[in-house]
């Protein structure tokens, strides 16, 4: 314990001393991040809390970037929610107010959106908040809430992906019946009143379930569910929950075409064998893109050098490397608004242009984002076929 | 219907075992040393990573990574014994707030080595047993055949063995079985340990069956718990039927009732046992 | 009464400490201590380890704003009906654990089984309680103060006195509690059920008290921090959330006035000073924990007691 505090010490020192060393004409741009890197719920803010210091140390090591006449380098501050809106309310907090933070990353759990809103709204114009969370889209392109920016496609809408995702599998399967099973807490929630008009629309009919975080054994549900005879089972929604639904749903007989919308490739190639059909939404085949865009070499290179481990392909690593985009496209902002400050400037400069990294990424009116995704198609055996979708 | 409904009930009692191997080493661990091990889930964890690992990315045979997880599960056991649990003896509190802490101790040691990204081992045994609407998958029956011969035998042994007698003796009178020549420590060392080791099994066998994460531990320790007092605390074949009853209490409830109310139907029944048989389904009266 | 006075010092820190992050995290310290003080009474007093204020916290919480939302009552008249809420719940669920005569144990697991049920509920009943998308609170409570009137308690520092003077009338009260003749009944009970029945003490009317003020006090800790928070979600009801008061109460000590509050401090605060990588700060609270509950058995104010204790002794 005690050489943890003097180790602290001595870092906190160093850090105090650095910018009397560097030069007049260099300054750090603090970006934050509130993230559930730990805890029952952490998967996805795991992720992305992967992806943000992989671009902020390639950054920093090409010498940082120039805005005007000053270098710029970047600090991070990624704190970890465990997805307590207690953590969240006491960290951002720090970050705006303690540590003068201009710029957010996250959060990814909608429970903790809602709660540090009222708050957050309070400093409306004077920083930004980038998170991917569901509910976030309730609250964005409002009024008094400028601050907040969805960086993730919305699934309905005309350029919704879920729309697209509903129209794909109508033209390849024409499916009557789809059952949907999703977690019970916030995102599921929404999941479900979000793919029930959609489905609805197109004349398709629907069954929800809901389980309970934390399910491991899915059989009494999936019985349930074949008793509704779907033509696709439709579970969601973070891969912890997946392996365990298409595994049982395949093994016991219940269900053998799948569609999804939140989840990757891996839980389908794993069970490639038995099922008959997967349709899954990715943001990008990462195993494909590999061999042909070389940004996407570049960052898979990036990940393995900088984690030491191998990349993790069956997780569909959406929130790492799209996180990992959007430090670029801020930092494209920042040079093209000519400054680092003027948050205001920064964001219509942002919500304006159209970042090409690993993804064409662009907003909408309410300042959600738009990019192009990958529909994977499965079939019995592991044949895989991939669609590229440009909303 | 019928059909889906005895599907239901075969999958609870299979479901059940996982429940009863946690169950059986929450008994064992109370009757001994008078404490409730709420970190067993976690050597449940530490069994399935093991075997995870040891199958998946070192390519040993399944058999022998079974072994080595349960060996890893027992050691893990030791040390916990030793260092922590030794001082917490017949203070139920105390054990409780130990063990929490192990809790948190282990599950941050899962993160750093395994991180939030769930695993799944490669499947061990596929396929499935089909009569009529009634699929039942291989590696579960399986699972529970190797789950309900571990419970059978330790029985078996505690009542057969003379350090099993010895064991039950000292559950119900402590002092007599002292003055019998019971080595207490070792006893109390010994329980721990092979309550973890069974654990780690248990975990083994998780490990065939459903996905990886490091909080996977939190989940079954309650049901064990649940399960131990269902049956009756100190009953060790009990563990395993109160594991099974909660099993098909909660597949078959699921079916006609809500599923996000599955862990409702349990409790219920667990308050409405205990309150009507307080030494549990299978105990005797006090 | 005397270790009232330690708290002295909180009272002067706003005038040290000007950081709004700061006076937060001592914010959530104060109302997460007035749970464990509650815990403290029915534990550390009567020796009944119950799994149910976490339940209680949420309910408070919960009832309170609902009775708003559809009565139209202010917040402390929309408290007072979680106050029924609660001592009816407490009553039912204290009457059939203590007339069954669940102990320790099994106690412990029949309060957290009601606990569980009672999350459920808030979680599934969606048509009242919004279920998981929880419910956002933007209504603040209102105090009437001497010259200012009736003021609504929005900003940090209001809120700092507010839950400040909140968590000295809680622990003013369990102390007076404590000392009076129904404390003494309750230790009776805690140190040897059987002969403080012999003695003609009603045990089943004494644990039934001390499960109901708990259950109130943790519903009061609820009722503020939901509102403090802006937002009411059903895992306010969790398991981990009643461990987490238990935990508290055992490392500051058991059965002390303090030992609460010194508890909270250690588990609520101090992880905000020291800056540690997400996944070794779980480690750290474990490593707390352990090494507290083996080396400090009757908790940090138990050590420092008996410390004091002997100096005096030797002197």
């Amino acid at each position: 314990m005690k050489s943890l505090f003097r180790g602290s010490f001595a870092a906190a020192l160093l850090a105090a001393a650095v910018p009397g060393v560097a030069g007049a004409q260099t300054a750090t741009v603090k970006i934050g991040q509130i993230e559930a890197q730990t805890g029952p719920n952490a998967i996805y803010g795991y992720m992305s809390s992967q992806g943000v210091p992989i671009a902020v140390d390639e950054i920093n090591k090409a010498g940082g970037f120039k805005v005007g006449d000053t270098t710029y380098k970047l600090e991070l501050m990624a704190l970890d929610t465990r997805g307590d809106p207690k953590e969240a309310t006491i960290q951002l907090k720090k970050l705006l107010e303690q540590d003068k933070v201009k710029f957010v990353f996250g959060p990814f759990l909608s429970n903790v959106f809602v709660t540090v809103f009222p708050y957050a709204k309070q400093f409306n114009g004077k920083f930004l908040m980038m998170g991917g969370g569901t509910r976030i889209h309730e609250f964005v392109g409002q009024p008094g809430n400028e601050f907040v920016i969805r960086t993730w496609n919305w699934d309905a809408g005309p350029k919704g992906f879920g729309e697209k995702m509903v129209d794909y599998l109508v033209k390849t399967a024409n499916p009557k019946k789809v059952a949907m099973l999703f977690q019970n807490d916030s995102g599921g929630k929404i999941l479900g009143d979000i793919y029930e008009p959609i489905f609805k629309a197109r004349g398709i009919e629907t069954m929800t379930e809901y389980f309970e975080p934390g399910t491991k054994d899915f059989s009494p549900v999936l019985a349930k569910i074949a008793g509704f005879k779907p033509d696709y089972l439709f579970p969601g929604y973070s891969d912890a929950a997946l392996y365990d639904i298409v595994r049982q749903s395949v093994e016991g007989n219940y269900s053998k075409k799948f569609f999804l919308v939140r989840g990757s490739t891996g839980p389908g190639l794993k069970n490639k064998d038995g099922l008959e059909d997967y349709i899954v939404y990715v943001p990008k085949d990462f195993e494909e893109a590999e061999k042909k865009e070389p940004k996407v070499k570049h960052f898979i290179d990036a990940y393995k050098a900088f984690y030491k481990r191998d990349f993790p392909y069956d997780q569909a690593p959406l929130c790492s490397s799209s996180c990992y985009d959007h430090v670029y496209m801020l930092v494209e902002a920042m040079k093209k608004a000519g400054t680092v400050d003027d948050v205001e400037k920064i964001r219509k400069t942002l919500l304006s242009m159209t970042y090409q990294g690993m993804w064409k990424i662009s907003f909408d009116e309410r300042s959600e984002q738009i990019f192009n995704f990958d529909i994977v198609h499965l079939r019995k055996g592991g044949t895989k076929e991939v669609v590229h979708v440009e909303p | 219907m019928t059909q889906v409904v005895v599907g239901q009930i075969l999958n609870g009692i299979i479901l059940g075992s996982l429940y009863g191997i946690i169950a059986l080493g929450v008994t064992m661990t109370f009757g001994i040393t008078g404490i409730v091990n709420f970190a067993l889930g976690q050597f449940m964890m530490i069994g399935a990573y093991a075997t995870w690992y040891f199958t998946d990315l070192a390519m040993f045979p399944f058999p022998v990574a079974v072994a080595l997880a349960v060996v890893i599960s027992a050691v893990a056991g030791l040390v916990a014994d030793q260092a922590l649990f030794r001082f917490t003896r017949n203070n139920l509190v105390n054990g409780l707030l130990v063990s929490i802490g192990l809790i948190s101790v282990t599950e941050s040691v899962a993160l750093l080595l395994f991180t939030t990204t769930p695993k799944n081992m490669d499947t061990v045994i596929a396929g499935s047993w089909t009569l009529g609407a009634i699929t039942l998958p291989r590696m579960k029956v399986v699972a529970f055949l190797m789950l309900a011969a571990v419970i059978g035998l330790t029985w078996l042994g505690l009542s057969r063995a003379w350090l099993g007698r010895a064991t039950r003796a000292y559950a119900q009178n402590p002092e007599a079985a002292m003055l019998m020549g019971v080595p207490t420590k070792l006893l109390q060392t010994g329980v721990v340990v092979y309550s973890c080791a069974i654990a780690g099994f248990g975990g083994a066998l998780y490990a065939c069956l459903f996905s990886l994460e490091p909080t996977l531990g939190g989940l079954f320790i309650l049901k064990g718990v649940e399960s131990a007092i269902l049956a009756g605390v100190g009953n060790l074949l009990g563990a395993l039927a109160g594991g099974v009853i909660l099993g098909v209490t909660e597949s078959v409830g699921s079916l006609y009732l809500p599923s996000a109310f599955r862990d409702a139907y349990g409790l219920v029944f667990l308050v409405a046992i205990l309150l009507f048989r307080p030494a549990g389904l299978f105990g005797g009266q006090k | 009464m005397k270790a009232l006075w330690f708290l002295i010092p909180l009272y002067l820190l706003p005038l040290v400490v000007k950081s709004d992050t700061m006076l937060t995290v001592l914010i959530f310290t104060f109302l997460l201590s007035i749970l464990a003080v509650g815990f403290n009474i029915v534990f550390g007093g009567a020796g009944q380890l119950t799994m149910f204020h976490a339940a209680a916290f949420g309910i408070g919480s919960y009832a309170t704003f609902l009775s708003m939302l559809h009565f139209g009552l202010p917040f402390w008249l929309g408290y007072l009906v979680a106050v029924v809420v609660v001592v009816l719940v407490s009553i039912v669920i204290g009457w059939i654990c203590f007339k069954f005569r669940l102990k320790e144990f099994y106690f412990a697991v029949v309060t957290m089984a009601f606990a569980e049920l009672c999350r459920l509920i808030a979680l599934n009943w969606t048509s009242v309680t919004n279920g998981t998308l929880g419910m956002l609170v933007l209504e603040k409570p209102t105090l009437w103060l001497p010259r200012s009137g009736i003021v609504k308690i929005e900003q940090t520092a209001a809120w700092y006195f507010l839950t400040l003077v909140s968590l000295t009338v809680v622990l003013a009260f369990s102390a007076l509690l404590m000392r009076s003749w129904i404390g003494r009944n309750f230790s009776a009970i805690r140190l040897n059920e059987d002969l403080a029945q012999t003695l003609g003490i009603d045990t089943f009317r004494y644990k039934l008290l001390a499960f109901t003020i708990s259950n109130v006090i943790a519903s009061f800790a609820g009722a503020l921090y939901g509102f403090y928070t802006g937002f009411i979600e059903p895992s306010y009801l969790s398991v981990t959330q009643s461990l987490d008061a238990i935990a508290m109460v055992l490392l500051g000590g058991v059965s002390t006035i303090l030992g609460p509050v010194v508890g909270s401090m250690v588990l609520t605060s101090l992880p905000h000073l020291i800056e540690l990588p997400a996944e070794l700060r779980v480690a750290v609270y474990g490593m707390i924990l352990i090494l507290v509950i083996l080396l400090m058995p009757r908790g940090i104010v138990g050590l420092a007691a008996g410390l004091l204790k002997r100096r005096a002794h030797a002197s």
